[in-house]
């Protein structure tokens, strides 16, 4: 079975986790776009809340989960403010992981 | 979608395999170097531990009136070493997270660390062997590291984008702190000099409810108007409320310092009330939060931090029975400035205190440990670091030693006080088994390769 690069991308993203929460940064909705162009990917992001101490961390590990993925030879993470984040960003798989009702 | 099948490139960087690997290559957004906070959190669980062992061989600090060498040593002992190493280390943690800007100086704080090591060290030994005048030098020590924690704090909040509610609580906790180190400084010189008028035992509770109400009790409402939100996924309900409580708990502080200080008994039952009604509307609030909160499980670093402030009520209940004006001096009375000055300072403070800790150094330990592997290893979450069973006995034996502390104390019975003492001491022992846990991935992280492709694995 082959996938999209899209595809790819998402996996790729799942893999980056909020250690706080321990859900992946797809799932909690922080991910607002991904674009591609040729070897290029940019993703903009968000985090729970402004002054997040894993700002940074978080950023960089997207940077390493995609300059791993085959065809791709740089990444540019924007984290964003605005739309702020709120758990209604939340996927159907991410609720029901932090047991919201 | 099939697990186990995305390609990824294969030489890009992977997860390590041997360690130590490099550490804290990021930075935590506006946070000063991780070992700040941690060197403060060390020291205090050493002083935590000592200060365990310490109950369980003088369990008669319950028990007997608290004016006493021995007492006033480990109650010093609690305060400085524990309690507000933990607050220096997490003021300086949180506070340019929280409020978005850099800590003014990091190497200050680290002299400021070394100067309270030493004061609050000099402080205890110097009350167990009563010498005053050591206590007068060591507490000149301990003012000038208050003085350089103050005056980095205050040019931190002065950046700060948006100084909020929270900027208010931390801001007046420093001014209550400079006021609070300054008159236990004129307690000990008026030994030698006798320059004040007042009773000295009115200003020795004035102290301690500057320090346990204008610093401590300031900081934890405070903070936990930003870090509950963040943990439980809430928000503040209403920062009307928050400022109404934040002008209570200060109004009535200062009214109940100069009733205590003048001895104005109708004056310090209003105070009393004031700081009481403070009080409930601050609770009132965190209510709100927590019903309206999206994460549901409620943790045990959280759920000890909810007990606490629930202890405010009885807590506020002893305050206000001790500040009624028609409350005769007695034994009982006596005995029950004990039950108050404990609850506040262990049930209120301490285990707030210990709640946040169960958060703040899980995640700093994290940090340290793991940031710079995210997205190329798999990586223990934060709270897969403690036993949340550990902390479970902890949290159910702590509360176990609640009615022993109050009959111990309030009928003077050793045997009981005994009971209590060993009761708490077995609480922080597993409370210090947890942090060991937790410590251990500083030592030595643990990270597994990445399983690629599945999707929803990272979860």
């Amino acid at each position: 079975m082959t996938f999209t690069f899209d595809e790819k991308v998402e996996s790729a993203l799942r893999l980056v986790i909020d250690p706080e929460l321990n859900l992946n940064i797809v799932d909690l909705g922080l991910v607002y776009g991904v674009e591609v162009d040729g070897a290029k990917v940019k993703v903009t992001m968000t985090m729970t809340t402004p002054g997040c101490p894993m700002h940074e961390a978080i950023a960089e590990g997207v940077r390493n989960v995609l300059a791993q993925l085959d065809g791709v030879s740089e990444v540019d993470v924007a984290v964003v403010w605005e739309p702020p984040w709120n758990p209604d960003m939340l996927t159907a798989d991410g609720r029901a992981q932090l047991g919201f009702s | 979608m099939e697990a186990g099948s995305l390609s990824f490139g294969a030489v890009k960087p992977a997860c390590p395999q041997r360690y130590p690997v490099q550490r804290a290559q990021l930075a935590q957004e506006n946070a000063p170097s991780t070992r700040l906070p941690m060197g403060f959190f060390l020291f205090a669980l050493v002083a935590l531990a000592a200060g365990a062992v310490w109950l369980v061989a003088e369990p008669q600090a319950f028990a007997e009136y608290h004016y006493r060498p021995h007492t006033v040593a480990m109650a010093h002992l609690f305060i400085l070493g524990f309690i507000l190493s933990v607050v220096m280390g997490a003021t300086y943690q949180m506070v340019p997270v929280a409020l978005q800007t850099k800590l003014f100086s990091e190497r200050l704080a680290q002299w400021q660390w070394g100067l309270h090591a030493i004061g609050a060290i000099g402080m205890v030994v110097s009350f167990y062997i009563w010498n005053l005048k050591q206590v007068g030098h060591f507490g000149s020590l301990e003012f000038v590291a208050m003085l350089l924690f103050v005056y980095n704090i205050v040019r931190t909040l002065r950046h700060a984008h948006q100084p909020d509610v929270v900027a208010k609580f931390i801001a007046l906790a420093m001014l209550w702190l400079f006021v609070t180190m300054s008159v236990g400084l004129l307690i000990a010189a008026n030994k030698f000099w006798p320059i004040l008028p007042e009773s000295p035992l009115a200003l020795m509770h004035a102290h301690a409810h500057l320090g346990v109400i204008g610093i401590f009790v300031m900081l934890l409402a405070g903070v936990s108007l930003r870090l509950v939100p963040m943990f439980a996924l809430s928000e503040v309900q209403s920062p009307v409320r928050a400022t109404v409580a934040l002008v209570l708990l200060n109004v009535g502080l200062v009214d109940l310092i100069g009733a205590i200080v003048f001895q104005q008994r109708v004056a310090k039952f209003g105070a009393a009330l004031t700081v009481s009604f403070g009080l409930l509307v601050y609770g009132f609030e965190m209510v709100k939060i927590v019903k309206a909160r999206k994460r549901k499980a409620i943790d045990w670093g959280l759920r000890y931090f909810f007990t606490a402030l629930w202890l405010l009520a009885p807590t506020a209940i002893c305050g206000l029975i001790l500040a009624w004006p028609e409350t005769p001096l007695t034994p009982l009375t006596v005995q029950l400035e004990n039950l108050y000055a404990f609850l506040g300072i262990f049930g209120v403070v301490t285990l707030g205190i210990v709640g946040m800790l169960h958060k703040i150094i899980p995640f700093l330990v994290w940090f340290q440990s793991y940031s710079p592997l995210i997205g190329r290893c798999k990586l223990p979450a934060v709270s897969e670091m403690s036993s949340p069973r550990v902390a479970a006995w902890s949290y159910f034996i702590f509360l176990g030693a609640l009615p022993a502390v109050a009959v111990g104390t309030l009928f003077q019975n050793k045997d009981v006080a005994r009971i209590a003492s060993a009761l708490i001491a077995s609480a922080v022992f597993l409370f210090l088994v947890n942090m060991t846990l937790v410590l251990r991935h500083w030592v030595q992280p643990r990270t597994e390769a990445l399983s690629v492709g599945t999707k929803g694995a990272a979860a």
